[in-house]
């Protein structure tokens, strides 16, 4: 196998009382799609910082275009031809496309000076070898996020890219942007670049990749043509055990009961144009739509941090109006946000604080706040959601995605006596963990709680959800339940739907008044 | 695995702590060596005395910074303060009972209007707290050029009085830190500053008041700013304007000293205690040596760097 682009064998990595590689071999053949598959905590991402340069081997040797090496910084292993795309882009979003495309080397012109012309230019090439098109003057901040990622991925494209790694490129984009950047990797692997993709959305790597890796535990489960195994069969390799089911059971009947949430004829903003809902107690209820579509904005609107125009929000079948989270909680509303880094959790804080921090008159006696109830608060919480940590004492930026998720869910179970708002909940969240909280919310939902979630993984909207709506731009454009329910049947609506509402759009562009 | 890493992030504080505790000890044990004057009754009792001042101004500072914020127009508001106290108490050295509670509200209000301006103007509070620092020190000397006033002699007692051979002001300032302490860890809104320093956004979504805090937080910076000045003014008499310069930098020291995070939801106030105490005997003892005050600023400038330093290189 000396045709690799890169070989890694027995690599080991070792911090104090953690082994998170442990004697792992790996390789990428140049022209190949390679998937690295397992739960967050399995190793993926020391095994690309070792790669990348990031991070020194404690022992294992690696062999990179048939020679041995290794890296003493990421920009030897850059200047090698090793490109990482990680989660978070690392873009300056201020800056033009062109400075940031050519960030490592700026083009000189007269005098040694940088020459903004020769920039342009050179970038533009670059795009255009991609087969997009992106304006180079424009700013990142401007542009959406699958072209911030074509950014990312033309910056490999400056030197000669033997190597690309991306990493979980596909956790923030969906639909078409998906395509797009599927199209640019079989590209590239075409030209026999080698490619090294990792996604927690085993759909994808079907589609996408072909060889897959999987790591449990900081070793090597093993290394197959994705053609081999099934679904389930990767699922199994990489918990360790057989899921038999990944959805907990449906509704044996459909909800009956009275609406907990309805919301009529919203609008609140340009991207919530006319949004009909509602949610039924104890059911679970999908938006399902492109990134982009409202689905968020709608969540905000109903739970008071987004200002609303026109239209009907009733809960419990009386009006509801809340211009404050706090107003909203009182109720009986939860809101799980998208991105729980930013405005979920309070990473530096104990998870006990992090369970609390919505109630704490719950836990206040004569104006104090009772620890010990706090405590065993935590810990019952803990217990009920199985989050793993040793204690409620411990920082919950140190849990990992999965866990920091389920600490939110026994948050905002507390909260939530009526109805949930999920947006994303499973984003960036190994399948283990998504197992557990799918179950999770259909013991809400069984409890009586209307859970309204919104997703981009059609197979978690579908597999989870009794009804389903689907938003394009601003509008619901279909509701859909029972035994038409399906990915298919969601993708078509939300596609379909929106050259008809351009239509339907410019009709009421009459004068309003 | 992350039982391990947990347990050292945890006793992350306390190590802090520790590590101030031992430096304390360690000046101690120099300072009895270098002079026989240093660990005498007489000379802690003096060092006691002084804690007030820079222990009230940190703990002001503890608040703010907790919360996310930083404070830099404290100095500035007590030489205002001082100047005020001294003038009036020399035109009718009569109202001590009026002066005290008059500059207290005041120095209530301009830290509120810093946290006003912070939310409402949405400026960065660097910019809010210098400007206002600025604005405070300029109008002051507008009205004193230099220091002057008096102060009756009943009111200078209580920067010198003492309680069972105890300086006064210190049982004042621990009393303080102590209901200081319970309150940021024992009640809803004390709490909240906590949240709110560490992720704004995420307090917002859990429906606590964030404004209402931040507001709060820079309130009660002034409140401290305040009560640092009264004791102040009752040790040296006069109303300096120029008096409070030193002090912002001096108000940061030991916050970052007691391992309370710049950044805003990590720390508490025992940490600034241990703080406030090293700073204070450090100068102390560089006093006693006959050390120039100018190298204590280079000083204090080295230990607020190393200190953000040891930090933040711990944290990675």
């Amino acid at each position: 196998m000396s045709a690799s682009v890169i070989e890694l064998s027995q690599i080991e990595k070792d911090y104090p009382g953690v082994k998170p590689l442990d004697k792992v071999d790996f390789a990428v053949r140049p022209g190949e799609i390679h998937a690295l598959l397992g739960e967050n905590g399995a190793g993926k991402s020391t095994l690309i910082r070792v790669m990348g340069g990031v991070t020194k081997p404690n022992s294992g040797t690696m062999t990179y275009l048939g020679k041995p090496v290794s890296w003493q910084s990421p920009k030897e292993a850059r200047a090698a031809g090793i490109h990482v795309i990680h989660q978070e882009l690392a873009l300056f979003p201020e800056l033009s496309v062109a400075e940031n495309i050519l960030v490592d080397t700026q083009p000189r012109g007269m005098f040694g000076l940088i020459s903004n012309r020769a920039r342009h230019v050179r970038a533009a090439e670059i795009l255009a070898q991609l087969g997009v098109d992106i304006p180079t003057h424009a700013k990142i901040d401007e542009l959406p996020l699958a072209d911030q990622q074509m950014v990312e991925i033309a910056k490999a494209l400056v030197g000669r890219v033997r190597l690309l790694i991306l990493d979980e490129p596909t956790a923030v984009i969906a639909g078409r942007e998906v395509d797009l950047l599927f199209e640019n990797m079989r590209r590239l692997r075409n030209e026999g670049v080698g490619i090294v993709y990792v996604s927690h959305r085993l759909e994808e790597i079907f589609e996408i990749a072909d060889t897959v890796t999987i790591l449990k535990d900081g070793q090597l489960v093993g290394t197959s043509p994705v053609s081999a195994l099934t679904r389930e069969e990767m699922i199994t390799r990489m918990v360790g055990r057989r899921l038999s089911q990944i959805y907990p059971p449906r509704r044996t009947a459909p909800a009956g009961g009275p609406d907990v949430l309805t919301v009529r004829n919203l609008k609140a903003g340009p991207r919530v144009r006319d949004v009909s809902l509602n949610v039924k107690v104890g059911e679970i209820v999908g938006v399902a739509g492109m990134v982009g579509s409202g689905r968020t904005e709608v969540a905000e609107a109903i739970f008071g941090t987004r200002a609303v125009e026109s239209g009907v929000i009733e809960f419990d079948g009386k009006p509801f109006e809340t211009k404050l989270p706090k107003g909203s909680i009182g109720h009986g509303l939860g809101f799980l946000t998208e991105s729980r880094k930013d405005d979920g959790l309070f990473l530096g804080l104990p998870i006990s604080a992090n369970i609390v921090a919505p109630d704490l008159d719950g836990i206040t006696k004569h104006g104090l706040i009772d620890r010990k109830q706090e405590r065993a608060l935590a810990m019952q919480q803990i217990q009920d959601f199985s989050v793993a940590t040793p204690s409620p004492d411990a920082k919950i930026g140190n849990l990992s995605g999965g866990n920091q998720q389920k600490v939110l869910f026994s948050r905002w179970s507390r909260i939530a006596s009526r109805l949930l708002i999920l947006d994303e909940p499973t984003r960036g969240v190994d399948i283990g963990a998504k197992v557990e909280i799918y179950r999770i919310v259909r013991r809400l939902a069984d409890s009586g709680v209307g859970v309204l979630m919104i997703s981009s993984e059609l197979p978690e909207i579908v597999g989870l959800s009794d009804r389903v709506f689907v938003m394009a731009q601003g509008y619901v454009v279909g509701e859909i339940k029972g035994d038409a329910l399906g990915e298919e049947a969601i993708m078509d609506l939300a596609v379909r739907s929106v050259g008809h509402r351009e239509a339907k759009m410019d009709q009421r562009a009459e004068p309003v008044g | 695995m992350s039982a391990i890493t947990v347990d050292l992030r945890r006793n992350r504080l306390m190590l802090s702590y520790l590590i101030v505790a031992v430096l304390l000890v360690v000046l101690a044990v120099a300072g009895g060596l270098l002079s026989d004057r240093f660990l005498t009754w007489r000379n802690i009792g003096n060092l006691f005395q002084q804690l007030i001042v820079l222990g009230m101004v940190s703990l002001g500072q503890t608040f703010v910074v907790l919360m996310g914020g930083i404070d830099l127009a404290i100095g500035s508001l007590v030489g205002a303060l001082t100047v005020f106290l001294a003038n009036f108490l020399e035109w009718r050295p009569d109202l001590v009972w009026l002066a005290l509670p008059l500059a207290l509200v005041a120095a209530t209000a301009v830290g509120a209007l810093n946290g006003l301006l912070t939310v409402v103007l949405r400026v960065h509070p660097l910019i809010v707290t210098l400007g206002m620092s600025s604005i405070i020190f300029g109008a002051t000397l507008m009205y004193r050029k230099e220091p002057g006033g008096s102060v009756p002699r009943a009111f200078a007692d209580i920067a010198y009085a003492k309680v069972g051979g105890i300086p006064f002001s210190a049982v004042v300032l621990v009393v303080i830190f102590a209901l200081a302490g319970l309150w940021l860890q024992r009640t809803r809104t004390g709490r909240s500053i906590y949240f709110v320093g560490g992720d704004r956004e995420a307090a917002r979504l859990n429906g606590l008041p964030v404004d209402r805090i931040v507001v709060l937080a820079y309130a009660l910076s002034g409140l401290c700013a305040g009560i640092a000045a009264i004791f102040l003014t009752a040790r040296t008499g006069v109303g300096d304007p120029r008096i409070g310069a030193a002090l912002t930098l001096q108000s940061v020291t030991p916050v970052v000293v007691g391992g309370t995070i710049l950044a805003g939801g990590r720390g508490g106030v025992l940490g600034t205690f241990l703080g406030v105490l090293l700073v204070t005997m450090l100068n102390s003892l560089l006093n006693f040596v006959n050390v120039s005050s100018y190298y204590q600023w280079v000083i204090q400038g080295l230990i607020i760097i190393i200190a953000v330093g040891i930090h933040t290189t711990r944290r990675r």
